[in-house]
């Protein structure tokens, strides 16, 4: 086992990067530098990008053709970064894998471009859950991360992927991320970010085929002085086709954009769509974008989205219990980003959990 | 030396603009129980809630003691902290945060297990605090709450309004247990403001002093089941004649 010192043993536990906890496969880079990539089993492959794009002909095929390599200035820098980091996976046909896959991308140095590139595939009939953390060390509050990830998931397969994130003050984060959802197909993204940050920008975007279901969900903690644009976009392509998109969204002085879209082709296609939010300072802002796009009289899309700020009833209602304002309010907070998740798995439940517990930085109400 | 838990001196109360407790005086000491009855909307609730100054609810005359300490300047936590302990008319719904945790949160890790039996509350526990709980499970989570808390002065609003009657002897007997009722009188440390409109509860729980609340004001005070016969005869318009007939004498 490699051994981490110990700033960095800390941004991996922020990003519920476990060294103890069983895996089926991890990879780890700092900088551009790929510290661990190894699998536990025969079902779970992983290799870094490079050698992966050496080694199979057909992924050259697939590499940009869900998040095209022109599509915005981030993308481009990604494709024409000389480092080539990322992460190749590939969970093998009929394959349930229990453990998760755990990924994690360290920024170790100060206003350092982090450029990846995943491609994750989830042949027919596979299942498998994912997560991956992204942190910065303590010492590095500046730098940028831009992560490209394409997921392919081919018929009746399954895969959950939840993405946990830890940044210093100063760090700009674009994911560009697209699923490929083959028939009756499941994705289920979930996204977390509790802390500090300078900004983030990202737009997931699936692909639904027929019976296919993506779901996204994220729970975001936004302090003064971050940006959150975080939003989501599910094209319901195939009949019977179904999304459901859950934000829960706190600022407490941050700016923050959530936004979703529903686009609705094929008859039989469900949509939901919930965004909440809660607003604790003046000084930040919530702006809710549900957007739904029915091109087919046989949709049906909904959405609800609420922004307030915490209720005087219920914080009367605690504190006449004996329960003092600031853990009053904590309480309401957490209780409002306690997002259950019905599709992930019963453990990645309580680990997203006993992290929101841990990671959760509400000294500032 | 003053042995009341409570005492209210010429309290007027206000909600918004609009002034709804018009000048009452009540104090209980410690081991009573008081039971307060009056109409709809005669201000029952809106007492104690200004006892614990929740929001909304303005003082503009006259003084509440809490064992002595004026209230005043207090926020609503330090009234808790007091030892006053609120089961609510209409209780919030809280989502996100369980049963248990609250009762985590209010407990100073006391042993609840048999008060959670007692109010058949162990199904609830991992449930949202209040979330599509039923009306009889509402009063049950209160008092529940209650006993979590373990206050010196119990403040109950209508603890048996929309609840069967099975349930109201399960609360009546839960009451009782935190109101000490098997111990002496003299060494029974627990008070109670019990707010209750069909006095059903008295069956179970014994008051010692009750009072009738109108407009504002309590216009009458004495044994607590006469009160309720009287009120059960002839309705609060039979205590506006009382009043009436009593002035007329004096
Ligand atoms: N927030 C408020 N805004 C306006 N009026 C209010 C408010 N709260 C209470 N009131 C009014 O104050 C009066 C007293 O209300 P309160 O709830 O104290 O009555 P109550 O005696 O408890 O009645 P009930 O037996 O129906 O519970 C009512 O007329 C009510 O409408
Ligand atoms: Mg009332």
């Amino acid at each position: 086992m490699n051994s981490y010192d110990e700033p960095t043993l800390q941004a991996m536990k922020n990003v519920a990067y476990n060294l103890g906890e069983d895996k089926s496969a991890t990879f780890f880079a700092r900088d551009t530098q790929i510290v661990d990539a190894h699998s536990a089993t025969s079902a779970v492959e992983i290799l870094p990008i490079e050698i992966a794009l050496e080694k199979y002909e057909w992924l050259r095929k697939l590499s940009y053709s869900l998040v095209s390599a022109d599509q915005d200035s981030y993308v481009e820098e990604v494709a024409n970064n000389p480092a080539n980091l990322g992460y190749f996976i590939r969970v093998r046909a009929g394959e349930k894998v229990v453990l998760p896959i755990y990924t994690c991308y360290l920024i170790d140095s100060s206003r350092f471009t982090q450029c990846t590139h995943n491609i994750v595939i989830a042949e027919e009939g596979s299942e498998f859950h994912l997560i991956s953390g992204c942190t910065s060390n303590v010492h590095a509050e500046s730098g940028r991360h831009i992560g490209v990830s394409e997921f392919f998931i081919h018929d009746n397969a399954i895969v959950t992927s939840t993405m946990v994130h830890s940044w210093g003050k100063e760090v700009e984060v674009y994911p560009r991320t697209a699923a490929y959802v083959g028939k009756n197909g499941t994705f289920v993204s979930s996204y977390v970010a509790l802390g500090s940050v300078k900004s983030v920008q990202m737009d997931p975007k699936a692909i639904i085929k027929e019976g296919g279901l993506g779901e996204f969900y994220s729970v975001i903690y936004a302090p003064e002085g971050s940006v959150f644009d975080v939003g989501s976009t599910a094209l319901l392509e195939g009949e019977g086709a179904s999304t459901q998109m859950i934000s829960r969204v706190v600022s407490n002085g941050g700016h923050v954009l959530t936004r979703g879209k529903i686009i609705g082709e094929k008859s039989g296609g469900r949509g939901t769509m919930a965004c909440n939010g809660l607003l604790l300072s003046d000084k930040g802002f919530i702006h809710a974008i549900p957007e739904l796009v029915a091109n087919n009289p046989n949709l049906e899309l909904s959405h609800e989205a609420s922004v307030g700020m915490i209720s005087k009833d219920e914080l009367a209602y605690l504190m006449a219990s004996g329960i003092e304002e600031d853990r009053a309010k904590s309480l309401i907070i957490e209780g409002f980003l306690d997002l259950h998740i019905p599709s992930l798995p019963e453990y990645l439940q309580r680990q997203i959990n006993a992290l929101v517990e841990e990671t959760k930085v509400f000294d500032t109400i | 030396m003053n042995t009341n838990i409570l005492d209210i001196a010429n309290l007027h109360v206000a909600v918004g603009d609009k002034e709804i407790i018009k000048g009452i005086d009540l104090s209980i000491k410690k081991g009573e129980v008081h039971v307060l009855f009056g109409p709809n909307g005669s201000g029952k609730s809106t007492l104690l809630c200004a006892i614990m100054q929740l929001p909304g609810y303005t003082i503009t005359e006259g003084s509440v003691h809490i064992h002595d300490t004026d209230t005043a300047e207090l926020t609503t936590d330090a009234i808790a902290n007091l030892g006053v302990g609120m089961s609510f008319q209409y209780p919030p719904k809280i989502k996100g945060v369980t049963l248990r945790r609250f009762l985590d949160s209010i407990s100073q890790s006391r042993d609840l297990h048999s008060s959670i039996a007692a109010l058949n509350m162990e199904p609830f526990l991992e449930r949202e605090l209040n979330v599509g709980f039923s009306g009889g499970e509402l009063k049950r989570a209160e008092i529940l709450k209650l006993y979590a808390q373990s206050p010196d002065l119990l403040l109950i609003d209508e603890p048996e309004s929309g609840v069967d009657i099975e349930n109201i002897t399960v609360i009546s007997n839960a009451i009782n247990t935190i109101l000490q009722k098997e111990s002496p009188m003299a060494s029974r440390e627990r008070s109670a403001l019990i707010i209750t409109h069909t006095g059903n509860i008295l069956s179970t729980v014994h008051a010692d002093v009750g009072h009738v609340f109108m407009d504002g004001k309590i216009i009458c005070t004495g044994n607590p089941l006469d009160i309720m016969e009287d009120i059960k005869k002839g309705g609060f318009s039979g205590c506006i004649q009382c009043i009436a007939n009593h002035k007329e004498k004096q």
